[in-house]
């Protein structure tokens, strides 16, 4: 039951991940460079999160509550500097960096949200 | 226009999105959602250029009511290609640009919103970080030794390394009545 959980999940991050590639061919092509940027930003995250979910399978052990605590608690606990960031940044007005910041923090909202549906529809 | 102020111009101004902003721009002021909608992206990613292009100097803002409106700096968009291509660039002058881009890349790499994120492990950059902090200090004036810790605390925690090496590099001196800035 867990390997199918983990390997939808892994199916999903290469999807997204796939999904910003295009776009930023696509973006690449119509000159707006910076937003490729954006792009790469948010394959950065899904990616950093497909290794995250490698990692809970590894320590969890076969246990899905572990695999879940792991995962969860790395979803809360690495975007925390994401919204210090962003907060500063909204303080100081900056709006380069603000949008870099919500960026990350809407792409880790969307997986938090497809690993619970994953995870408890599952079940 | 300098050479820098030109580049920076130039690279502001090879993207699409922007320079649909702009075009947009030149036939009306514009708010940020006017903006989104017109062009088909989210308000957050028209901020982000609109700030790109402030910073570039060819949009400014001005408050109407409840809207931020943005308009074209037209008199940056008056100077020909050809003007900026023939001022005259003596070599002291590219020199002295030279060092203040590699002065700001510094401040930009070691503060964040006027606070040092890290004291310099180079010696050169050190001074650059000090010398920034130094300008928090009046000239011709004495300061108690906790009025100085007080002064490079808003900068970085670590006060005592800072202040110690702001007086090694000769930012500041010290006698038995307190610290003062040293003039250049």
């Amino acid at each position: 039951m867990i390997e199918q959980k983990v390997s939808k999940l892994n199916s999903y991050f290469e999807e997204q991940i796939a999904m910003c590639n295009q776009r930023n061919k696509k973006l690449l092509d119509d000159e707006r460079t910076d937003e490729v940027a954006f792009e790469k930003v948010k394959a950065n995250v899904y990616d950093i999160f497909r290794t995250i979910l490698s990692v809970a399978v590894k320590t969890g052990k076969g246990d899905p509550d572990a695999v879940r605590r792991f995962f969860v608690q790395k979803t809360e606990q690495i975007p925390s500097s994401w919204v210090t960031a962003y907060d500063k940044a909204k303080q100081h007005n900056d709006a380069v960096k603000m949008r870099l910041e919500q960026i990350k923090l809407d792409t880790i909202g969307e997986i938090k949200e497809n690993f619970a549906k994953t995870w408890e529809g599952a079940e | 226009m300098t050479e820098a102020e030109a580049i920076r111009l130039f690279k502001c101004l090879s993207d699409k999105s922007r320079l649909q902003i702009l075009k947009s721009l030149a036939i009306e002021d514009m708010y940020v959602e006017r903006l989104a909608e017109r062009l088909g992206i989210t308000a957050p990613t028209v901020s982000f250029h609109l700030k790109k292009l402030a910073d570039a100097g060819a949009v400014s803002s001005y408050k109407s009511q409840y809207y931020m409106m943005y308009s074209l700096k037209k008199d940056i968009f008056e100077t020909s290609i050809l003007e900026i291509l023939q001022e005259e660039s003596d070599e002291a002058e590219v020199q002295a640009q030279r060092d203040a881009e590699y002065r700001q890349k510094v401040v930009d790499a070691f503060f964040e919103y006027g606070r040092l994120k890290a004291i310099p492990t180079q010696r050169k950059k050190e001074r650059i970080v000090l010398e920034v902090i130094a300008q928090a200090f009046e000239y011709d004036r004495t300061y108690t030794e906790r009025e100085v810790n007080i002064i490079i605390a808003d900068f970085h925690d670590d006060f005592c390394t800072i202040r110690r090496d702001m007086v090694g590099e000769q930012l500041l001196d010290r006698d038995a009545k307190g610290y003062w800035r040293i003039k250049p």
